[in-house]
């Protein structure tokens, strides 16, 4: 969370203006911009569709053919290896084609087909756009996992959670602006969340959820010894000593603002408390997510879009559970059953609430698997070309997006590289991905570097 | 998209196309050529060339619009002019804006008028004459002279000190800065209390408040000198290089702490202590240069010197994946060069090289081919532990470590674990270990000569071949891709440093220190034209260059590399630099505030044989580079002395209105303890720090852990949730400079965690028996230095009222949380 504009009376006009242009965001966090991007370059930005982001990450890499994208033909090549994949190298050696068993309908109004893998999210599928053709650079997980991240392979860059929080800054001053759910460690860890050189309250925060008490999930949230009220008596004697020493320091906003960040911290102590706390959540809400580590992450996540987190990430889990180099079906079939239902379960809910419009969620892994077996029965990366999901937040429903190839190896038809993607979302939180720019190093960086097309065609 | 692409391929087969105008007769072929010349192609290339040229087409569509061929055979979407038929053209559709998808140029469109241009060649034929040679477009050639008189690159010259109206100011620094403030209508403010003074000195050069009596005794000195002994005293102190080697390996990008798949850095700490060792010793700046870069190429070295290699050989290393194609890896191990080449260009100089990688520096002149003369040094040397050992005892040592692992490899795969062979080996190594008996020597992260290459291991797969003593020159990387090569680069300096002064061709330390001084004209030194001639840039004959790389930023860029270094030194003692960008002083950065001062600073700082000035001009020493001298003469000056504080209501100071971020230093500025300086501070005053210097790093999460925040563990890919929250940067880059963020998130840390709570129990409950008047007194003392006024007694009495033990812990936390203890005026 920013601190407070050490200048405001100058920026108000200027705030107000953005704000306008903002559709009505919270003009905290625009203090980043303000000091880096003119007013001008910001009036370039375009109108905002969501205001915050979901992103159901499947840490791993899943395979596509066997969600989203069926590849019914690659039957008839069962074990063969046809010449046209020679040339697609992966992490390690694959041998033969092996078809998804899973079988595909049509759903919805949209007759998206969806397999049998996942029927309560097929229910769903007219409020999502599936990208089958995304590609990304690299087919290593440390790599992908940072082009997804962070824009780049090369681990010293912003995440994408602290570009959206130094763009939009924060709408509740009582909880961080961009929160990292995982049951464990997801491979890589921090620098997936990092701020880099962005200033450092824009880096994620890492919370892991395998422990639901809300007290053990933020560092320092709560107090084991003191009650309530004698720290509201503490905070009370140090508002008044400080008062004393800011007498002839008037002119000094960093010391106001500490005071202010201070008693922002008090409060956050039970806003937090409460906002991580599932059992708020009735009965009914509790057994609609279900009750696996990644289901509460989803109803965590609800919960704080729903308080102005800008950006929560769930990973699915500890190390990287998606990736199956041995006994792939039986693995994803566990894997599929797990999130079937939260994923279901928080499009819908953040559909009666009337948030989904206001909320994008995004669903995929940092790269896909190959078609073609691993170990016999395993599946290697496959950076080529695999399958995400859209939801919300702007984006049009009940559509497919891009083809991969007749064996669901490369994307083939409107490829969608990482940087798209991020160009994308950028834009639909009202920032153009060009022009939110952080000077380092002697030159402007952004998150899609020199890269990026904003994907028009899954816009509704 | 697709289909768009297809109706135009199929629309330019059937239209008359090109052959129509091709068959033009002359004269009109002569006006259809001018057409081109004078409207179309001056369009194209301010518009179109920046992406759309032969050597950036790959990234750009493939569509090249700087030559008539690639013109007329469009992109990778096919041709993008139908002849005749401006409607069916995608050029046209894309300037006009009429397909969301397809826009160009993507900054804007482009004015009817133009537009209307591009209709008119179209319809009359889309004639396209041969490019002649000089239509080919050129890179930007730089102007050597002019780029060689910029503010940072210009030699140093004599500054003269300005007339002072106010002659007493003993101090040369205090006149730039009073001459500028009058220069503005500022004057500059009283100087701060002795409290004040002391607090801040201590802070500022050891990392430590004073304690109560250190104040007193401060206060009772009443000799005129008192501050200067004071400075001094700190200067002195080992804590000094404590608190000032921090500041270095925020630029170093330290670690105590890498992956697991990484080279071991446990020994980090070795560097670290070198560090503050050197910053104690006060080791000269072009000494402390040359030693890290290429203390292994310097001779007589003794042999605890080889840890200062630690800044390249604690470097960041990415993941190489040996399974996957050379040309996947050669990105990789590109990427760890550029990595140590930022690091380095922008410690030391300053400067942002990195920028040059895919093409010329957009703004500094600086080029890729001096990009890659400069990597080739990188690519020449290779990260390698060593022991502090002399040469070749410590040659031995890693021989023999080399020969244990490979013996310990092959042990683990061997199952049986009795079997003879096993024995064998145990016994082998055994040999080895008694016949070395510096084996367990800790081994410092170093580098050394050795080059790596990324060559293919079968059809597949990759293997890095490291290759001893044998250093390369690298291609220029065209656009950044080492797959596509260019000119092979000697390595070398860049060009803008390497023209000559004078008649000296290899310069000296001191040749050079008396021509810059020689050739100096006032405040604004130029290059004078006569006396310098540019010439190729030396190449690097000593192995992999990194011994002449440091003696070209110690001689050829000595201006600039003092400037540097001048100005981090004062950023960290004023919080804010003379030039705000301390890392970039190229086109990008910031202009310095003082250029006057800050040459003279660096100058003085440069020293070297002076033939007049006096005893004033003359503060610092003749001997160069010494870095205790700059402190204390920034530190006792009468700016650095000044009160914080606003002296006149804030409504109505005229000083705060002219200059409300005190730009002109007509104040001190105040400032917010650093994490490290802060729990330090908590630590001290509760009477638990352990100031022990050196040794390996500890865990800071650790309740045990009372050693000062230097000595806490850091993490690359693990960082401390307490110093991620405090600003501290990732070590994973050079961070040129802190943020100072202020979010609640750092207030929970006041308020609920374990470290504050203990520091408050321990004050509490080391408090002698007394009145509770007494006892706040005493933690007033111990906290603040002074006793508490009469408003605070009241605030105090009435919080500890009724008294218990909890009440008095709480009032000790929310005493240690205040503004007071973390800001220093």
């Amino acid at each position: 969370m920013p601190s407070k504009q050490s200048d405001i009376s100058s920026s108000l006009s200027r705030r107000h203006m953005l704000q306008t242009l903002g559709g009505g965001f919270g003009a905290v966090g625009l203090a980043g911009l303000l000091n880096q991007a003119s007013a001008k370059e910001l009036a370039a930005h375009v109108a905002p569709r969501a205001k915050r982001v979901i992103h159901l990450f499947m840490n791993g890499g899943p395979f596509g053919p066997d969600f989203l994208d069926p590849k019914p033909g690659v039957v008839k090549f069962e074990g063969q290896r046809p010449a046209e994949l020679d040339s697609f190298r992966t992490e390690r050696k694959t041998a033969g084609l092996l078809p998804s068993p899973f079988q595909f309908a049509p759903h919805g109004e949209s007759g998206v087909p969806v397999s049998e893998l996942l029927p309560h999210f097929a229910e769903c599928i007219d409020d999502v756009c599936v990208l089958r053709s995304v590609y990304t650079d690299n087919p290593n997980h440390g790599p992908a996992l940072l082009l997804m991240n962070n824009g780049t392979i090369v681990p010293t860059r912003p995440s994408m959670g602290s570009w959206f929080s130094y763009g939009l800054g924060t709408e509740n001053e009582s909880l961080p602006g961009y929160v990292v759910l995982c049951p464990g460690r997801p491979v890589r860890f921090s620098i997936l969340w990092t701020s880099a050189f962005l200033p450092g309250e824009h880096q994620g925060t890492y919370i892991n959820h395998s422990n639901l008490d809300p007290q053990k999930l933020i560092p320092y949230l709560r107090n084991a010894s003191q009650s309530a009220d004698e720290q509201q008596r503490q905070l009370e004697l140090m508002r008044a000593l400080n008062g004393q020493h800011l007498k002839e320091r008037s002119e000094d906003k960093q010391l106001e603002s500490r005071i202010t960040a201070m008693e922002t911290a008090f409060r956050m102590q039970f806003a937090a408390t409460e906002a991580f706390d599932l059992n708020y959540e009735p009965k009914h809400i509790r057994e609609e997510y279900g009750s696996s580590h990644f289901a509460n992450g989803c109803l965590l996540a609800r919960r704080l879009a729903e308080r102005g987190v800008r950006f929560t990430q769930v990973y699915y889990g500890d190390g990287q559970p998606w990736d199956t180099h041995n006994d792939h079906n039986n693995s994803v079939k566990k894997l599929a059953k797990d999130i079937d239902q939260p994923m279901a379960a928080l499009l819908r809910d953040l559909k009666r609430r009337g948030m989904l419009d206001e909320t994008l969620v995004i669903w995929g892994g940092e790269f896909g698997r190959t078609p073609t077996t691993e170990n016999g029965n395993g599946r290697d990366h496959n950076h080529y070309g695999f399958t995400m999901w859209l939801a919300g937040g702007g984006i049009r429903g009940g559509m497919t997006f891009g083809e991969t190839d007749d064996f669901g190896f490369q994307a083939v038809h409107n490829r969608v590289h990482i940087h798209d993607l991020h160009a994308t979302i950028l834009h639909q939180l009202g920032l153009n991905h060009e022009r939110l720019t952080y000077r380092y190093a002697g030159r402007d960086f952004r998150l899609t570097d020199v890269a990026g097309k904003v994907l028009h065609d899954v816009i509704a | 998209m697709r289909s768009l692409a297809v109706l135009l391929v199929v629309a330019s087969c059937l239209a008359p196309g090109w052959c129509a105008a091709s068959k033009a007769v002359a004269t009109d072929e002569r006006v259809a050529t001018e057409f081109f010349e004078k409207k179309i192609r001056p369009l194209l290339a301010k518009h179109c060339y920046e992406c759309h040229a032969r050597d950036k087409a790959g990234d750009s569509g493939e569509l090249a619009v700087d030559s008539r061929a690639a013109l007329l055979k469009g992109g990778d979407r096919g041709p993008i002019i139908v002849a005749g038929k401006p409607e069916e053209s995608m050029l046209l559709k894309a300037v006009k804006y009429s397909d969301p998808k397809l826009q160009m140029p993507p900054e804007g469109k482009l004015p009817d008028a133009e537009i209307e241009l591009l209709n008119k060649w179209i319809t009359d034929g889309a004639f396209v004459p041969e490019y002649g040679v000089a239509a080919e477009k050129k890179a930007k050639e730089i102007d050597w002279t002019v780029a060689r008189q910029f503010w940072s690159v210009r030699p140093l010259g004599r500054v003269a000190i300005p007339e002072s109206p106010n002659a007493a100011l003993a101090n040369p620094l205090d006149s730039f800065i009073v001459a500028k403030l009058h220069e503005n209508g500022l004057a500059p403010s009283a100087m701060a209390d002795k409290r004040t003074l002391i607090r801040r000195l201590s802070f500022d050069l050891i990392g430590l408040p004073p304690s109560f009596d250190d104040v007193a005794e401060f206060l009772a000195d009443e000799r005129p000198d008192a501050y200067e002994r004071l400075a001094d005293q700190f200067l002195a102190s080992p804590h000094f290089g404590e608190r000032w080697a921090r500041y270095w390996l925020d630029l170093a990008r330290y670690v105590d702490d890498t992956p697991d798949w990484q080279k071991t850095t446990e020994q980090a700490w070795l560097y670290r202590d070198w560090v503050v060792r050197a910053f104690n010793e006060d080791r000269p700046y072009d000494e402390f240069v040359k030693l890290q870069l290429a203390a292994d190429m310097t001779p007589n070295l003794a042999p605890e010197d080889y840890a200062a290699l630690g800044f390249i050989g604690l470097s960041p290393q990415y993941w190489k994946e040996l399974k996957l194609a050379p040309s996947v890896i050669e990105v990789i191990v590109a990427d760890e060069w550029d990595e140590r080449l930022d690091a380095v260009s922008r410690t030391f100089l300053g400067l942002t090289v990195a920028c040059a990688r895919c093409h010329d520096h957009k703004f500094d002149p600086i080029t890729t081919r001096d990009y890659y003369a400069l990597a080739g040094v990188f690519a020449s040397t290779d990260l390698s532990d060593r022991p502090l050992l002399p040469s070749p005892l410590a040659e031995q040592v890693r021989e023999a470590r080399r020969k244990v692992d490979s013996l310990k490899e092959s042990l683990k795969k061997i199952k049986e674990k009795e079997s003879e062979e096993a024995k064998k080996i145990e016994q082998h190594i055994a040999d080895i270990r008694a016949a070395t008996p510096q084996i367990d020597s800790p081994m410092a992260p170093t580098i050394e000569e050795a080059s790596v290459f990324v060559v293919a291991d079968g059809p597949d797969a990759t293997k890095l071949d490291i290759r001893k003593r044998q250093p390369r020159d690298l291609p220029v990387f065209r656009r950044g891709n080492p797959a596509n090569p260019g000119e092979i680069v000697p390595r070398r300096f860049l060009e803008l440093f390497s023209h000559r002064v004078g008649n000296a061709h290899r310069m000296d330390a001191s040749s050079v220190r008396d021509t810059a001084v020689t050739d100096g004209q006032g405040v604004h030194p130029t290059v004078d034209s006569g006396s310098v001639a540019s010439e190729q840039p030396r190449r690097f004959q000593h192995g992999s260059g990194r011994g002449e790389l440091a003696d070209a930023i110690m001689h050829e860029a000595q201006a600039l590399t003092a400037r540097v270094i001048v100005n981090r030194i004062w950023s960290h003692h004023f919080g804010r630099g003379l030039v705000r960008t301390p890392s970039d002083f190229g086109q990008q950065g910031e202009r310095p505030s003082h250029p006057e001062l800050l040459d003279w600073l660096s100058a003085e700082l440069r020293g070297g044989g002076r033939e007049s000035g006096g005893e004033r001009e003359r503060m610092l020493s003749d001997s160069g580079w010494m870095l205790k001298r700059l402190h204390r003469s920034i530190v006792t000056s009468g700016t650095y002395r000044q009160s914080s504080k606003v002296d006149d209501s804030v409504s109505s100071s005229p000083s705060l209105a002219l200059d409300p971020d005190n730009q002109l230093l007509w104040r001190m500025n105040r400032r917010r303890l650093d994490i490290e300086s802060w729990r330090d501070a908590m630590l001290d005053v509760a009477g638990n720090l352990n100031d022990a210097l050196g040794g390996p790093a500890l865990n800071l999460d650790l309740p045990t852990n009372r050693r000062r925040t230097l000595y806490g563990k850091i993490g690359r890919e693990e960082q401390n949730d307490m110093l991620r929250t405090f600003d501290f940067p990732p070590p994973t880059a050079h961070s040129p400079a802190r943020d100072v963020t202020t979010t609640p998130l750092q207030q929970l840390f006041v308020l609920n965690s374990t470290f504050v709570e203990s520091q408050a129990a321990a004050i509490t409950s080391g408090l002698a028996d007394g009145s509770m008047d007494e006892r706040m007194t005493t933690v007033y003392q111990r906290l603040f230095q002074r006793n508490p006024s009469a408003d605070e007694r009241r605030i105090g009495t009435a919080f500890l009222t009724p008294a218990s033990p909890e009440r008095g812990r709480s009032y000790v936390k929310a005493l240690l949380g205040l503004n007071e203890f973390l800001f220093v005026d």
